[in-house]
């Protein structure tokens, strides 16, 4: 059943990236028009890297009601694959950036609140590794992990609206209208749930890879 | 019910009196804060004060200084409100003798009244020796006030969380930068603002809606790292 739905998610995404390339009609009014393609990869990595995020808010505040090392991991997991998400998010964005308006780097306000809650994310890493008793990690790095629900909101909301963005409109817009071909969304959409889907199998698999390293770190009684 | 809120309005109060009671016995933390603070300021101000740049270019550059300034003199002397706890094994009779949420707003009284303390004694000087012309001084003052509250809250919390992990000093500006990178970016575009004498619009607001949420944050939080 594992294997199966793997090879499932590996059609899948051979699917989107056929559809990226070969269904979805080429976007106007953008100087290098097959660089939007781009689009099909680059937004759902930063939806992923930030539903890696809110997962590991999820698996925090569950650690800290019930305290089981197991949410523990999986909230540290989820942010380590938010982090790799993320810096994907990036360098495709800076990418096509550098076809698009000419530099690589910006200072877009979205270019830097993902900067910026990829800053805050490494840190936790660097918390965690800082500490070595594990309840007390645990603790520590769950309720950071927590004063990320407070700081992530103002960098991806507040602050893109206070400073004029380059950026294309979101895909829901802020007239909250979806902008777009119908065609284009939909591949947009597969490609968003596909690297979902991408994001809990690769979650799955390291935090059972975590568990079996820690127990073999474990000297056995 | 109303006895409760008093009890827990003098621990509160009992915590902040007895870490001023603390800081006047060494002067440490006021020490740390000014000199580090001042240092920083005399290098500035000789090479980018009017001896060394031009006014216009000045107006841009200063404001973003004075809150570089300000981070890291923090950075230097609010980790101590919980490491020392820690150093002098204190914690754990302040853990049995305080209410988690009473010893959080203790804490961040103190640390708000050293970080307003060091704004005070920095600022003016700052503005002197670099000759700063301030348009809008009044919007300056607020943003000292609602900036200054952020970098304390933020410190209490981050302070408290390092306390309890190895290599604190460090430690601490990792953790806390993140978090002040909002309020920092918004504390000097509001800065300059008062330089050049545009009112923040919008900014103001979210500086004090993030302040807010840094402190529902932290009163939130505060248990769970306290608390082992």
């Amino acid at each position: 059943m594992k294997t199966f739905s793997a090879w499932l998610l590996w059609l899948w995404m051979c699917l989107v990236i056929v559809g990226a390339f070969f269904y979805a009609p080429i976007a106007v009014g953008f100087r290098s028009p097959g660089s939007s393609r781009i689009l099909f990869f680059h937004v759902p990595m930063a939806w992923t890297s930030f539903l890696a995020f809110i997962a590991a808010a999820v698996w925090s505040v569950k650690y800290l009601l019930r305290r089981n090392p197991r949410d523990d991991r999986a909230a540290d997991v989820a942010i380590q694959l938010g982090l790799l998400f993320g810096v994907l998010a990036t360098v495709t964005g800076a990418l096509w950036a550098n076809i698009e308006w000419g530099q690589y780097w910006n200072w877009d306000p979205r270019q830097t609140s993902l900067l910026a809650s990829i800053l805050f994310y490494a840190a936790y890493l660097g918390l965690r590794q800082s500490v070595e008793e594990p309840e007390k990690r645990a603790r520590l790095a769950a309720a950071y992990a927590l004063l990320g629900l407070v700081v992530t909101p103002f960098l991806f909301w507040v602050v893109p609206r206070i400073t004029t963005s380059l950026h294309p409109d979101p895909v829901v817009n802020q007239s909250g209208k979806v902008d777009m071909d119908a065609p284009n969304l939909q591949v947009l959409l597969a490609s968003g749930l596909g690297f979902a889907a991408l994001f809990f199998w690769i979650h799955n698999l390291q935090c059972r890879l975590q568990a079996l390293s820690e127990r073999r770190a474990t000297p056995k009684e | 019910m109303w006895r409760d809120a008093s009890t827990w309005a003098a621990e509160a109060a009992a915590v902040f009196a007895k870490e001023w009671r603390c800081e006047f016995r060494t002067l440490y933390a006021l020490n740390t804060l000014a000199l580090f603070a001042f240092t920083t300021l005399v290098v500035v101000s000789f090479s980018l004060g009017p001896l060394g740049v031009e006014r216009s270019a000045g107006s841009a550059v200063l404001p973003v200084l004075l809150w570089i300034i300000l981070l890291f003199s923090v950075a230097a002397g609010l980790p101590r409100t919980f490491v020392q706890e820690e150093e002098s094994q204190t914690a754990m009779a302040l853990r049995l003798s305080a209410t988690p949420s009473a010893l959080f707003c203790g804490k961040l009284l103190y640390n708000l009244t050293l970080v307003l303390a060091l704004e005070v004694l920095v600022t003016p000087a700052y503005l002197i020796m670099t000759s700063l012309r301030v348009a809008s001084p009044g919007l300056l003052v607020a943003v000292l006030a609602a900036g200054g509250f952020g970098l304390a809250t933020g410190s209490t919390l981050v302070a408290a969380i390092i306390a309890q992990a190895r290599s604190k000093g460090t430690l601490f500006s990792v953790l806390s930068f993140p978090i002040f990178l909002p309020l920092l970016i918004l504390a000097v575009e509001l800065t300059r603002g008062a330089v050049f004498g545009d009112p923040g619009g919008v900014a103001v607001p979210v500086l004090l809606l993030y302040d807010a949420s840094l402190t529902v944050a932290g009163l939130m939080l505060f248990p769970l790292v306290w608390n082992p």
